[in-house]
């Protein structure tokens, strides 16, 4: 610390005057009167020189109390931190503020230019000391932090519960709506999943839903109709799915679920124009309905042409005669079959086999907009539309599916063998679904339920309404951890191995324990370390751990906003569903496979390789990637490769219109650096357009977020980050020249000084602070772990963590077993 | 690729009396069975609120002239055929927030309140339209329904610092329980008639029959649940019971009103492929909820806080919020007031339904107060001074005459607004955040 300067005069004073002097020349006022100066004692320690010289002037008590006016005091007042008043050679006070503090200095964010800064090394220096202090002081004081008693269960768990639970794969967006995430993104926070009349009717509802479908009963309404729709802009040019066969064009391979044994009716719709003219029926055409890869039906449709067509391009306007329409609105009319199908899950698969010619491979502007609606696209292929299944139109049994042999684990043989099998049956589903031992009181609840079906119905109908009783159950929808009886207030204990095996379960598979898990808990073996670690790597082995990928990646990296973006089809005419869906198999086939690898977590960044089929590939500029398939394909040199460059992300982080550096900025200081900005202040003037009568580029007119240090303060490190990513525009395709038409300048300095260009230079100056990514990775995978935000005594906890996993090159399984292994993770601090 | 997203056909349709019909479907299959309890002598009072994200394009918002002579601006144009049940409302102002605009322009309109940034948990308060449920429950089996077009799960684009729930609800049936709208009609439906598939009685009857059972049996749990738990562990419990309960009454209700005939309805399929169906198939169901008469309170957020909804369909391609930030450059100004204009002309859609559906001695609309409006006024400077609202519809002769525009002095809060209101719909509620006092909605000639 020998390079800090003992300060002797009353820089409080001096350095506070600077403050207002900047803020007035920004035309911000002050209440005079507001300035107070008080000579302040000589600094104690290098550390308080330090805060005194470069932070009071902004962050003192008068400013951060109220005085003064104008955007940059009022943000001041929204943050708080008043560090002339706070102790800093006694962080042990208020470690709270410190770790505010610490996570500003990680990306040099603080002072804002153009205030002065200490040199790099002091900087560094003072932040790695400042970590050390609080470091000492957490463990000197462990805080495990309090996760929420009551943890409702959330859409995707729901999903997945069902499944572990009865072998049943539901559809579970007709069932439950989402959940609202929180302010970090997860939609998995105890805090945040409450439960209003309307959502517990749902529950009750998908209660009766899904114990019908498992005992394979029909729906009570008769035929149901559901409708699978392919979105219209999704190209039918080749293979759709593996499941469809080499050869096929086009279509969908669709996993539903039938009731019952019985008779169903699967009726195809083709794409129309927007008045309902068939596409693409100039010729004839084939298409075939497969069960399980089976075909069952080949249909023959088109080329009949009958009557007087309408002129071309009159598509709605001009009728044709009454046999042309007829022909036109109802060439797929008779694109329906009837059959028996077993009950159970079932692929149905539906797919033009290809003709003598094909597609030249080329990529072709998509048709968008308006000419899609309105052009019937005669002579083009047909694409299939929908596909609806309606049944059951008969019923012959209730089938010998997965999810009955699950649930019926005996078969009373006679009337007396009824009550001690509903008993098991219920015993079995009771202990999975309430996920600990049941007792009889639990069980004896369910037997009402299974004696009034009994009574109403066959023994199955009991054990129907049983399930449906148990899918209602509060211990069913909730997680529940309970402070230990007679344990004081405020106090730290170690959660039950039965607590554990849930949090384990929901954090590694967002479902239930399965009954491994749960025997070893019941042990009460599951909290020794070794078993611990050897459950922990089990559970990532499984398929289960894909729940990781689906919930905690898709919402860390804000894939699942993939489904809701659209950018202007006049300005990228080439987006069309299939990239859409590309984008986001790329991104979780990428991370998904770096955690089953057991990578390190700066993989993500680092690798050379990327995942893509043909259409990513064409969009990317890979040679030599041919059909529907994603294989892994080195990208070296071709500016792809790790997250920063995929599609996903920077299509994510755009408007549909044009690329935004400050929202791919933001992502990354959020998501990847672990130091997200404060939100904007309240009527933020607008930018500058032109200066002097000449128009600003975005470059330089966002150049004048440097100039007030009340936007400086968020946007220098934020603007340069976004900036050295516009070589991605907004569906992420490479290119030279930004909106305007000019080269691409993709530098950047950060306020710390560190300069970068470009992709790679950003890449390498996040591996260059692995702790600040690795952190922030842990952080996020804390809170989801958890379901609850982190606080300032999770800080040293994560830190911890990172440490640790220095030795194991950061693997993403030293990071999810220093997790399991933490505090937080399995204590709990009892209600004060 | 799989695809296991469901959704409705092109041919949207839902099927009632045996008959496809396409939308709108009310007008051919509604019975004869507007004879609700609903005469000159008892009229029936309901109240709604439609509401759009990101603020207007003011200056085509506000008339000129204040009064009954106000001239009809471009963005009332759409609902201009209900200038005479109308009030057009300026310069109310909303209580400030110094954080998270948008979350709090969302959470203050109906409450009053700005989001409490609080590190973790909910917090606003209980929304006007939760108020005047809690007296209207007592005859209707839903106290209240919540309409939303949005999914709820986006990551990333809320506002920062703030949970989505605050931008995605303007309904909070308690200070820490937020009413998300529903945004698939399907299940919309089921709320209103249960998963019976139709609107048929006897299904209905044997289903509430077994849901009875089953929530008296969870309810006798509360007991167990609630055992060695702090009060701050309580609070999820209580939601629970209270939600529960919610559900019996409902339950209750639908039992003693089981003669009443229903409009035979079918289920909708799923969410439309369009906005504007989507967005019309939701008033629909709404309009059909009023005039069942299964609730008198209902919300609709034609898109949530923050929106970055393109609108295509209307010449828009652009994302609505950056948009919104219009720097009065012509053109933005130009796509921010298309947009208003066309989110009025689906409220307009609602309008002339409510006014061709008959009930009582009149027409729903007549016997209905709607509240049209955004939690911010100029979209660019995301301001809380003047909102734009407009009061359209009878109340059942507690509205006068309208054809007015009010406009009200400075910092006039909005809560006054809210008095106001409950007033109206017979709901008596002395203060709500900084109100005043009531305002004078009668004596402006």
């Amino acid at each position: 610390m020998g390079s800090l300067v003992r300060l002797e005069l009353p820089v409080v004073w001096r350095l506070f005057a600077r403050c207002v002097t900047t803020v007035g020349a920004l035309g911000l006022a002050w209440i005079p009167s507001a300035v107070e100066a008080q000579a302040p004692t000589e600094a104690a320690s290098p550390q308080r020189a330090l805060v005194n010289e470069y932070c009071v002037g902004c962050h003192n008590e008068r400013v951060v109390n109220g005085q003064g006016s104008g955007m940059m005091a009022e943000q001041l007042q929204l943050v708080g931190l008043a560090l002339d008043v706070a102790d800093i050679d006694n962080v042990a006070e208020d470690p709270e503020l410190w770790e505010k503090v610490v996570r500003k200095l990680r990306v040099g964010a603080m002072p804002p230019q153009p205030r002065r800064r200490p040199d790099k090394e002091t900087y560094d220096e003072f932040r790695r000391w400042l970590e050390a202090e609080l470091d000492s002081v957490a463990e000197a004081n462990p805080h495990p932090g309090r996760t929420q008693a009551f943890h409702r269960i959330n859409q995707a768990e729901y999903r997945n519960v069902i499944r572990d639970l009865l072998d049943l794969e539901v559809e579970v967006s007709t069932l439950i709506p989402p959940d609202a995430p929180d302010r970090n993104g997860f939609d998995n926070m105890a805090t945040s999943l409450s439960l209003s009349p309307a959502l517990l009717e749902r529950y009750v509802s998908a209660a009766k839903k899904v114990s019908r479908l498992a005992i394979g009963e029909a729906p009570p309404g008769g035929a149901v109709i559901e409708t699978y729709k392919i979105p219209l802009n999704m190209i039918q040019t080749d293979q759709q799915s593996e499941d469809l066969p080499f050869g096929s064009r086009g279509g969908a391979s669709i996993e539903h679920y039938f009731p019952v044994d019985g008779e169903y009716q699967i009726k195809l719709r083709l794409q129309t124009n927007y008045v309902g003219y068939v596409r693409g029926i100039d010729e004839a055409h084939e298409l075939e309905i497969r069960l399980d890869g089976r075909r069952i039906r080949q249909f023959t449709f088109g080329g009949e042409a009958p009557g007087v067509p309408a002129p071309i391009s009159f598509s709605g306007n001009v009728r044709g005669t009454d046999d042309w329409e007829d022909y036109m609105l109802h060439a797929d009319d008779p694109l329906e079959i009837t059959i028996s199908v077993p009950a159970g899950p079932h692929t149905i698969g539906v797919t033009f086999p290809r003709q003598t010619w094909e597609d030249d491979g080329v990529l072709q502007p998509r048709q968008t907009a308006f000419a899609l609606a309105i052009n019937e696209m005669p002579d083009t292929n047909p694409r299939l539309d929908s596909v609806q299944v309606t049944g059951p139109l008969s019923v012959t049994g209730s089938g010998d599916t997965p999810t009955r042999r699950r649930v019926f684990t005996c078969t009373p043989a006679t009337a007396v063998d009824e009550q001690p099998c509903a008993r098991e049956i219920l015993g079995t589903l009771a202990r999975r679904a309430y996920r600990r031992p049941v007792n009889d009181a639990d069980v004896n609840t369910l037997m009402e339920f299974f004696q009034a079906g009994r009574t109403e119905g066959s023994f199955d109908k009991g054990i129907q309404f049983a399930l449906e009783r148990l899918l209602a159950d509060p211990d069913f929808l909730y997680r529940v951890e309970r402070d230990p009886v007679d344990l004081p207030a405020a106090s730290d204990y170690e959660i039950t191995d039965i607590e554990l095996a849930s949090r384990l379960s929901f954090f590694l598979w967002s479902s239930i324990p399965d009954d491994e898990l749960l025997a070893i808990a019941e042990r009460g073996a599951l909290s020794e370390p070794d078993v611990l670690d050897a459950q922990v790597r089990r559970m990532l082995a499984d398929s289960r751990s894909q729940a990781m990928v689906d919930n905690f990646v898709g919402q860390w990296l804000y894939l699942r906003n993939m489904r809701g973006v659209y950018p202007d089809p006049n300005i990228f005419p080439q987006f069309d569903e299939n990239l859409r869906e590309a984008f986001r198999r790329e991104t979780e086939l990428f991370v998904g496979n770096q955690l089953r690898e057991d990578a390190s977590l700066l993989e993500m960044l680092s690798a050379d390789y990327t995942y893509v089929n043909q259409r990513l590939a064409d969009h990317y500029g890979i040679p030599n990637v041919y059909g529907n398939r994603f294989r892994r394909v080195s990208v070296d040199g071709l500016e792809r490769g790790g997250l920063l460059g995929q599609g996903s992300v920077m299509t994510v982080t755009s408007y549909p219109n044009r690329t935004s550096p400050v929202l791919r900025g933001k992502w990354v200081l959020e998501n990847l650096l672990g130091a997200p900005p404060p939100e904007p202040p309240p009527n933020i003037p607008a930018l500058e357009e032109e200066r002097d009568g000449e128009p600003l580029s975005l470059r330089q007119a966002m150049a004048q977020h440097r100039e007030n240090p009340a936007c400086s303060v968020c946007h220098a490190p934020m603007d340069p980050i976004g900036f050295s990513l516009q070589n991605y525009d907004a569906i992420g395709s490479w290119r030279d020249l930004n909106e305007a038409g000019s080269p691409v300048d993709a530098s950047g300095i950060l306020p710390d000084g560190a300069g970068f260009n470009g992709r790679a230079g950003l890449r390498d100056m996040l591996l260059d602070r692995p702790g600040d990514f690795v952190g922030t990775v842990a952080e996020k995978l804390l809170m989801y772990a958890l379901g609850r935000d982190t606080e300032y005594y999770d800080t040293p906890v994560v830190r911890k963590i990172v440490r640790d996993s220095a030795g194991n090159d950061y693997r993403w399984s030293s990071i999810i077993l220093g997790i399991v292994k933490s505090r937080p993770f399995y204590m709990r601090r009892s209600d004060s | 690729m799989i695809v296991a997203k469901k959704s409705i056909a092109r041919r949207t349709v839902l099927r009632g009396l045996g008959a496809a019909v396409a939308l709108p479907f009310l007008d051919s299959m509604v019975p004869a069975f507007a004879a609700i309890r609903n005469s000159a002598a008892n009229p029936v009072r309901r109240f709604g609120v439609v509401y759009v994200p990101n603020g207007m394009a003011m200056k085509h918002f506000t008339p000129e002239a204040e009064g009954v002579g106000f001239e009809t601006t471009r963005l009332l144009k759409p609902i201009e055929a209900f200038k005479d049940q109308m009030h057009v409302l300026t310069g109310l102002n909303a209580v400030p927030s110094n954080a998270g605009v948008h979350a709090s322009a969302a959470t203050r309109f109906l409450t009053g309140v700005t989001p409490a940034r609080t590190e973790s948990d909910l917090q606003a308060g209980v929304s006007i339209d939760q108020l005047i449920a809690r007296k209207f429950e007592q005859h209707t089996q839903l106290a209240s329904l919540e309409l939303a077009l949005d999914s709820r799960d986006v990551s990333g684009s809320c506002d920062v610092g703030f949970s989505c729930a605050y931008t995605s609800t303007i309904a909070w049936r308690s200070e820490t329980t937020p009413l998300s709208g529903e945004n698939n009609p399907r299940a919309v439906f089921e709320r209103l008639f249960g998963d019976a598939g139709s609107t048929d009685s006897a299904a209905r009857l044997a289903r509430n029959k077994k849901d009875q059972s089953i929530l008296d049996s969870v309810s006798d749990k509360i007991d167990t649940l609630q055992r060695g738990l702090g009060p701050n562990d309580r609070v999820r419990v209580t939601e629970y019971l209270e939600a529960v309960r919610d559900i019996e009454r409902r339950i209750q209700r639908a039992e003693e009103q089981s003669d009443r005939e229903l409009p035979e309805v079918d289920q909708p399929a799923g969410v439309p492929a369009t906005y504007e169906e989507h967005a019309k198939l939701m008033f629909d169901l709404m309009l059909l909820a009023y005039q069942t008469d299964l609730t008198r309170v209902s919300t609709y957020m034609l898109a949530r806080e923050i929106s970055g909804r393109t609108y295509p369909e209307i010449g828009v391609a652009d994302s609505h919020h950056p948009t919104s930030h219009h720097r009065n450059d012509p053109t933005l100004y130009e796509k921010i007031a298309k947009i208003n204009e066309y989110h009025l002309s689906l409220f307009n859609y609602f309008l002339e339904k409510a006014r061709a559906t008959p009930d009582g001695d009149g027409n729903l609309l007549d016997h209905m107060m709607l509240m049209y409006g955004a939690g911010m006024s100029d979209s660019n400077l995301h301001n809380n001074k003047g909102l734009p609202v407009v009061l359209v519809g009878g109340a059942s002769g507690h509205l006068k005459p309208g054809g007015r525009h009010i406009r009200y002095a400075e910092e006039t809060p909005m809560a006054n607004l809210l008095l106001t209101i409950a007033d109206k719909m017979g709901v008596p509620v002395d203060k709500l955040s900084d109100s005043t006092g009531k305002l004078d909605l009668l004596t402006v000639s």
